[in-house]
């Protein structure tokens, strides 16, 4: 079973994903800042991070790209609320993107095509 | 008494006279003329002279004193007056070239009329002349232009031509410049490019000159311990003129002068005369040299200026862009997160309600209506970036292949392989990534509905003058042309498809972005979806 970890500062929306996407037979451990994740990420192995763009008063793309840069092998899907993230370059670092929506359908899509992709190239690599 | 020579008569004949040659017929008939210019020197005269002698003849006895001073004024008097004559030429030649050398700007036009003088025979006639500067940097001096005949078949010609003609010497230095600068700089490149010299070889004879601010004569050069060998050969003579270029004590060059052909001496004389014409010479070149280097700043200076308004105008866009952004991404944050608090809750809630519960109906309609909002919010974000697309470079091929890596599942599940084939080493093109990513998803997704039961999609690129060609082809049902202007019309609706805003929206991002969108039907079924984009900067 995949374990996940979700980062976003509105608590309603890391109830939401725990909810849906535990009901997708995912282990959700979900963290309400940066600074929390960094603690999360070091207590126990993620297999990928779901992470919003947008924290309060600090960047997801910070946190983005000191994951990239400490756990090279941990895939990332940025969320947002807006589809800026591309203008900043960094943003590109990240394995997958979706905009924030109440159908969480595109995330799961992403999650599983993200995990899927990683396995193969585990695989392929022995 | 029967006198040999003529002296004796006020009119003579044709025979009377062997001196008289064409053109002096005059002479037969002046008598005084006759005996001043032919007589005095006739050698019948000197034995008339003798004879008269013998006969005790007191003024024969001291006439011949009176003649020979007269003979050696005479000879002074002509070298006098072909001195003068040099002279006068000199001077009316520095004039003219004086003229052009105190007003002109213009490097090549100094070039031409300083080396046009030396060379011509209306100047100082040499045969072939150098000129070396001393480069930018100060470090060497280095051959720069070389003007005159090759070989004895090519100054025959020249001077033939130059002979036939009546120019002045600003015509021929006009002529020069206008038909012979550049291909002269070609024709002794091989010599020019031997003359590099660096201006710290203090032995060396170009830097004596500088140093000594005097020409140098070279003589006897391939003889001569010395002398620099290699110049002479280089030059293929073994006498020539080095004559310094100084203005205001910068060394600005010097010029070489020889008479390769015609081998003629080089006199003090032409030495004295182009020492004085160097000056000038030196002055123009220096000051033309400093104009060019002027224009050279100046030019930089307005590129930079226009990068600079380029640079303001770009902040100033990109401030306004910030701005949109920063309002947009505010509303976005302040009302998409709620929107999916709601209606992610909503959707909870409606998993765990049975569907005959009244609640069902009230939890659907909140599921719809905030999926609504989010749509209209999404169409709201959408049109507020595209009013500001940000240009830049991208690699067009990456762009694709990240778009269809995207659509990778969609692809599979649709049954369809994707064919990439994409030119290598094209250049970057100037667009907006996202937009362009949106308008290349977008095209395969209209692509992939085309193709119900799976097929080939292809992905080509192609360099096409500056721009590049991207051509999207799917393998399905040829599209009509109705059902081409439904796709790129908004909201048109046809019995074939939905209505939409997805390949209108396309065409409007390209065209806003200089691009265009032309959809073609391929010969053996299927469509093609082209797009060229260019890779100028200034296509918006």
């Amino acid at each position: 079973m995949a374990q996940l970890l979700v980062v976003d500062d509105e608590a309603n929306i890391r109830l939401l994903y725990a909810q849906e996407l535990s009901d997708e037979g995912y282990q959700v451990v979900t963290a309400g800042s940066a600074l929390e994740a960094v603690e999360k990420l070091q207590e126990s192995a993620f297999d990928l991070v779901v992470l919003d763009i947008k924290l309060k008063n600090e960047s997801g793309i910070e946190l983005l790209q000191r994951i990239v840069k400490e756990r090279h092998n941990l895939p990332v899907i940025l969320c947002t609320a807006f589809s800026c993230y591309k203008d900043d370059f960094s943003a590109w670092l990240a394995d997958g993107y979706v905009v924030k929506s109440s159908d969480m359908q595109e995330l799961k899509d992403e999650i599983k095509r993200v995990l899927t992709k990683r396995q193969k190239a585990a695989q392929a690599a022995g | 008494m029967d006198w040999e020579c003529c002296w004796s008569k006020d009119e003579i004949t044709p025979e009377g006279c062997p001196y008289i040659g064409d053109g002096e017929e005059d002479l037969y008939t002046s008598h005084r003329r006759r005996v001043v210019e032919k007589c005095v020197e006739c050698p019948r005269f000197k034995n008339d002279l003798a004879r008269m002698k013998s006969t005790g003849q007191p003024l024969a006895e001291v006439l011949p004193y009176i003649l020979t001073e007269f003979q050696e004024q005479k000879a002074q008097m002509g070298a006098m007056l072909s001195f003068l004559n040099s002279k006068t030429r000199e001077i009316k030649f520095l004039r003219e070239v004086g003229l052009v050398l105190q007003t002109s700007l213009d490097l090549d036009e100094v070039l031409s009329v300083a080396m046009t003088a030396i060379t011509a025979g209306k100047g100082f006639g040499m045969n072939r002349a150098f000129l070396l500067m001393t480069d930018k940097e100060r470090r060497n001096i280095r051959g720069y232009l070389g003007v005159g005949p090759k070989n004895y078949e090519e100054a025959w010609h020249t001077w033939e031509d130059l002979s036939r003609s009546n120019f002045t010497l600003k015509e021929l230095a006009k002529n020069f410049q206008k038909t012979k600068l550049t291909s002269e700089k070609v024709k002794f490149h091989d010599i020019l490019s031997l003359l590099t010299v660096p201006l710290s070889d203090q032995g060396h004879i170009f830097n004596r000159a500088l140093r000594g601010k005097k020409p140098i004569l070279v003589e006897n050069a391939l003889n001569n311990p010395d002398l620099d060998r290699g110049l002479a050969r280089i030059l293929g003579v073994d006498t020539f003129l080095v004559m310094p270029l100084i203005s205001r004590n910068r060394r600005i060059g010097v010029i070489i002068a020889d008479n390769c052909i015609t081998h003629k001496p080089i006199t003090l004389q032409d030495m004295q005369s182009l020492e004085t014409f160097a000056f000038p010479v030196a002055f123009a070149l220096e000051r033309a040299s400093l104009y060019e280097r002027l224009q050279e700043e100046v030019a930089k200076q307005k590129s930079a200026n226009l990068k600079l308004r380029e640079q303001q105008e770009l902040i100033v866009k990109m401030e306004k862009m910030a701005l949109v952004g920063k309002i947009t991404s505010s509303i976005a944050h302040s009302i998409r997160n709620p929107l999916m608090v709601i209606g992610g809750f909503a959707r909870t809630l409606l998993k765990g309600t049975a569907e005959d519960d009244e609640r069902h109906g009230y939890l659907e309609s909140i599921v719809r209506e905030t999926r609504q909002l989010e749509e209209v919010l999404s169409e709201v974000l959408d049109y507020s970036e595209s009013l500001f697309p940000v240009m830049d470079l991208w690699d067009l091929n990456k762009l694709l292949s990240s778009a269809i890596d995207e659509l990778g599942t969609t692809l599979e599940e649709s049954g369809v392989v994707c064919r990439q084939e994409l030119a290598s080493e094209l250049p970057m093109v100037r667009v907006d990534y996202k937009q362009i990513s949106y308008c290349v998803k977008t095209i395969i997704s209209t692509a992939l509905a085309a193709m119900e039961r799976g097929g080939e999609l292809k992905v080509e690129t192609e360099l096409d003058g500056d721009g590049v060609l991207v051509r999207i082809s799917d393998s399905g049902t040829a599209l009509t042309q109705q059902a081409q202007d439904a796709l790129t019309t908004p909201f048109y609706l046809t019995q074939e498809m939905g209505g939409g805003v997805g390949l209108s929206l396309c065409k409007t991002i390209l065209e806003r972005q200089g691009s265009s969108l032309s959809i073609m039907n391929r010969p053996g079924g299927g469509n093609t979806y082209s797009i060229r984009l260019s890779t100028r900067k200034e296509a918006i």
